[in-house]
């Protein structure tokens, strides 16, 4: 894995060296240094090469100095321009340039500090890389940078500014690595039993077997998992970040040592069930608890920065297969909260684990508020595509914060609708209500499902099923798993919920 | 700013009314009408005939057309108590019940009495309310044909018609179309009998006019990328859009609104035949752009494209709305009930929802987002039509929107995918399961007579 240092200003022994250019900027700090031993040579170069400093434009000079294998200069774009989720993209573009280099050094010193940080986040997120099967691949096709050394004016300050960034970029790892395991590997028993590694931050990891959720009553969550060999888990994990006693629920607790709650759908495979998926494409079914992903890796991130907020994640982790035992289109099914549903379609599994798990949710910690994530509908891909995530709230002061978190990281959600015209589509003839209506408004509908199980409390619901997993790169997040929402959230809780 | 409010000037109101399936009249005593309707009394028979329950719950349109609806077979008059309410709620209950009472053939004009406590005001709100009643029923007139009977050229013959209420109406042919340059509409047209057009309906009046921009088709099989059979009937509400900017043209007309008015409306059979455009096909539009063709059956676009090109560049408005029946894929994202709301312009599309709410015909704003235009990428021509399809899910709405808004360029534009809001779902109170809803010409007019949407209105 890339390991960050900061470092102070002095030119590099060895290995690749990254200059930074805003457009008509001249060269400063250690680009200066570099190009005033070579007497000019590196800018006679990039002259040469057409490099303007542009956005997204890069150069590269082979050994400039001694040592130093190749220079990389890229550019800024305009002065002062340039925005935070832009410098994180100038750091995604960095990395494929020096990727085949064992160590690089990246000179920041002539930019501002949260810049350089920025920069130094977006070379770490896009060198995330899922390599535990590759067991073929030659090593000089693999990428081997392991260290960067940021070379900043204030190494010591910019090394505690970026301490919390790289927890969320280690939170962001997690849940990447969660949703990239296939689903013979990642099945609900190993999935719970990888929360563990929370305990390490200090996370307190409580784990529910089929056994004690059948005492709860979750009736849906236990209906979609009926079918797989095997068990169902529920696991809960809890940062006490304000110091008050892990919440169990026992008496009165003061509303500000209230918790939040995060409730991640975790499908660890979706057949569709009885109601069985077309076979294109069913391999992708492996990210259908990337919900719960997202919710794990995001505990880490917060337990791992230490936030000073009390908050909640629960995860229910069930596997959806065809089986004798499995659950059928037409089946009841009671849930926690005692509400019945109609199964028409299996295949609509999620809303069902969700109803019972934010039922608990509500019951045992009741929350300030809670947010699901799931990777919950096709239609929400037809809606909105792969840039936002259709985001469904009863809160619009909630809703506002998420969009807005969500804009400040690049991880954007557009609001869509709810209402009692679209709850009516979801009418059973034998029960309180049916699992799926048409396919007019689908992620609408199944939104109104969640909607029935949240008491009025404050709620929003991240339908992440378009922007969970990436088929090309990008800047931030090369392609596949894309740990969507560890990063919102984290800003969410960061901006609104830490006192 | 002048262009304010509903002008109630009697000669024309005559007209508004002539055109209603009923005549309502405002009193403050009972007017010994058989069937009635009222808050708290019972459905069911009495000795003075039918007694029908006012439910309020779903506002006072609903309320009135839900109580019209319950007329008992043949039935075509009633009396609603609305003594208690605001004079703006007895005219929404009569408003619902006018546009419910509308029929494809024709009913028995009905007679309905609205009890009030200030009928005289009652009246005066009505007379302002009827010319957007008359354009929303207008636009069903049209909607309901079938397209053996709406072909292009009688669309432009009953567009015609529209002249003597003071309407502009100029056509262009397909000869025309192609010589001018129409690459777009003429190539989607061009395999039918009959058309393409392009009809352009004006509304003289002050300042620079708000352009509505619709998609006529008349009947989409689909083209090469023919539809399949299940479903395809409703194709012949293909030109809901258009028919939802002609009633709101109507509408003005009949009110003598103030402000200028323009609709271009791009009418055309998306057709199969020997001389089809095809997938693949590059096309010259009217703005010089070339658009390369993947699916014959996103036409509504290719249309559109050219139409709003000719409005902005003949007519100079001081803001452009589209409105069309344009993909499945906004009702897959927002079902019945909204239709979809897009455009490049944050104050144009605030005064369009704040439009659509005000009229019970709501919208919800979407996305455009950088990726929806690059997937739009063409490696030979200026920009692809839609995404091919073979590559998963689309967000196609989102796509068509970052199409159409290639056309515009930085005039303030409003796009209003209306499909799954055309045709009335089970439950619609104003309008019977699979009759059009005329949705969009009441919204369309009301956003013409906003002061500031768009560019504001030079002085003179």
């Amino acid at each position: 894995m890339l390991d960050i240092s900061f470092v102070k200003s002095a030119i590099p022994k060895a290995g690749a060296l990254v200059v930074l250019l805003a457009e008509g900027g001249t060269p400063s700090g250690l680009h200066a240094g570099l190009d005033e031993a070579s007497g000019g040579a590196v800018t006679r170069a990039l002259e040469a090469a057409g490099f303007k400093g542009r956005k997204g434009q890069s150069a590269t000079v082979w050994a400039p100095a001694p040592g130093i294998s190749k220079l990389v200069a890229i550019g800024l774009g305009a002065p002062d321009a340039l925005t935070p989720d832009g410098a994180e993209a100038v750091g995604g573009a960095i990395f494929p340039l020096i990727s085949a280099e064992p160590e690089a050094t990246l000179a920041a010193d002539g930019v501002a500090m949260h810049v350089a940080i920025r920069i130094a986040l977006g070379v770490k997120l896009r060198s995330y890389r899922f390599d535990l099967y590759r067991t073929m691949e030659k090593p000089e096709d693999k990428p081997k940078l392991v260290k960067l050394a940021v070379a900043a004016e204030q190494p010591t300050a910019a090394k505690n500014a970026y301490a919390p960034f790289k927890a969320v970029a280690e939170g962001v790892f997690m849940a990447r690595d969660l949703v990239s395991e296939p689903p013979n590997i990642l099945h609900p028993v190993e999935m719970a039993e990888r929360c563990r590694a929370l305990e390490k931050l200090g996370v307190v990891v409580e784990i529910l077997t089929p056994k004690e959720m059948k005492k709860l009553g979750f009736g849906a969550l236990l209906g979609v998992a009926q079918g797989s060999a095997i068990e169902a888990r529920m696991v809960v994990m809890h940062w006490n970040g304000l110091g008050t006693a892990p919440a169990k629920g026992r008496g009165k607790k003061a509303e500000a040592d209230k918790p939040i709650c995060f409730i991640g759908k975790g499908v660890t495979f979706d057949t569709g069930g009885i109601s069985i998926k077309p076979a294109g494409g069913m391999e992708d079914m492996k990210w259908d608890m990337a919900g719960a992903g997202c919710v794990i890796g995001l505990m880490a991130a917060l337990a791992g920065r230490r936030a000073r907020a009390n908050v909640v994640g629960l995860v229910g982790l069930v596997e959806n297969m065809p089986s004798a035992t499995a659950q059928r289109p037409g089946d009841v099914v009671k849930t926690a909260s005692g509400q019945t549903v109609e199964v028409i379609n299996t295949d609509a599994e999620g809303r069902l684990v969700l109803a019972d798990v934010i039922h608990y949710a509500i019951t045992k910690y009741d929350p300030k508020w809670m947010i699901d994530l799931a990777t919950l509908t096709g239609a929400i891909i037809v809606a909105l595509g792969h840039e936002h995530a259709g985001l469904f709230s009863n809160d619009d002061t909630l809703a506002g914060q998420i969009e807005a978190a969500g804009k400040a990281t690049g991880e954007l959600c557009w609001r869509m609708p709810l209402s009692d015209a679209y709850d009516k589509q979801i009418k059973s003839d034998i029960a309180d209500m049916k699992n799926v209506g048409t396919r007019a408004g689908g992620s609408i509908t199944a939104a109104q499902f969640i909607q029935r199980f949240v008491q009025g409390r404050p709620w929003a619901h991240l339908d992440i099923a378009g922007t969970a997993w990436a088929t090309k790169d990008h800047p931030t997040s090369p392609k596949g798993a894309t740990a969507y929402g560890v990063r919102l959230l984290d800003r969410l809780v960061a901006d609104h919920f830490e006192g | 700013m002048a262009c304010g409010c509903w002008t109630g000037w009697w000669p024309t109101i005559s007209r508004a009314e002539d055109r209603l399936p009923l005549a309502a009249r405002f009193g403050a005593a009972p007017g010994g009408f058989s069937a009635r309707a009222g808050l708290g009394l019972r459905p069911g028979f009495c000795p003075l005939g039918q007694t029908i329950a006012l439910d309020l719950a779903e506002g006072h349109e609903a309320a009135g057309a839900r109580a019209w609806a319950a007329l008992t077979e043949g039935g075509t008059a009633l009396e609603i108590d609305a003594r208690g309410m605001a004079a703006e709620q007895a005219v929404a209950l009569a408003t619902g019940a006018a546009l419910r009472a509308w029929g494809p053939r024709n009913p028995p004009r009905g007679s309905l009495h609205v009890l009030a406590d200030a009928p005289e005001e009652a009246a005066l709100l009505w007379h302002q309310a009827m010319p957007g009643i008359a354009g929303n029923l207008f636009t069903r007139d049209l909607v309901v044909e079938p397209a053996n009977r709406l072909t292009p050229a009688a669309f432009v013959e009953r567009l015609r018609a529209l002249r003597p209420l003071g309407l502009k109406v100029s056509v262009r042919g397909p000869a025309r179309l192609a010589r001018e340059g129409f690459g777009a509409l003429s190539a989607v047209g061009r395999a039918a009998a009959s058309g393409p057009y392009l009809a352009v309906l004006e509304w003289p009046g002050e300042g620079r006019p708000i352009a509505f921009v619709g998609k006529g088709l008349c009947f989409d099989t689909g083209g090469i990328s023919i539809k399949p059979a299940r479903g395809m009937e409703a194709m012949r509400a293909d030109m809901a859009g258009a028919a939802a900017c002609a009633g709101a043209m109507l509408a003005l007309a009949l009110a003598r609104a103030p402000c200028a008015a323009v609709a271009v409306l791009a009418i055309a059979e998306n057709s199969t035949g020997a001389d089809s455009y095809r997938p693949g096909d590059v096309l010259r539009s009217l703005s010089g752009r070339t658009i390369e063709v993947v699916d014959t059956d996103a036409e509504g676009r290719l249309v559109l494209a050219d139409a709003l090109h000719h409005a902005i560049m003949a007519h100079k408005p001081r803001a452009v709305v589209d409105a069309a029946t344009l993909t499945g894929s906004i009702v897959t994202a927002l079902g019945h009930h909204h239709a979809g709301l897009f455009g490049n312009d944050a104050a144009l599309r605030d005064a369009a929802l704040a439009a659509g709410l005000a009229q019970g015909e709501p919208l919800w704003p979407m996305p455009i987002g950088k990726r929806h235009r690059e997937d739009l990428r063409s490696n030979i021509a200026d920009i692809l039509q839609c995404a091919p399809a073979g590559q998963g899910r689309q967000p196609d709405a989102c796509h068509a929107a970052a199409f159409l808004r290639e056309f515009v360029g930085d005039t303030p534009w409003a796009h209003l995918d209306i499909a799954g809001m055309d045709l009335a779902e089970a439950g619609n109170p104003l309008a019977a399961k699979g009759m059009p809803t005329g949705f969009g010409a009441r919204l369309l007019a009301r956003l013409a007579m906003t002061p500031g949407a768009g560019r504001p209105i030079p002085a003179r």
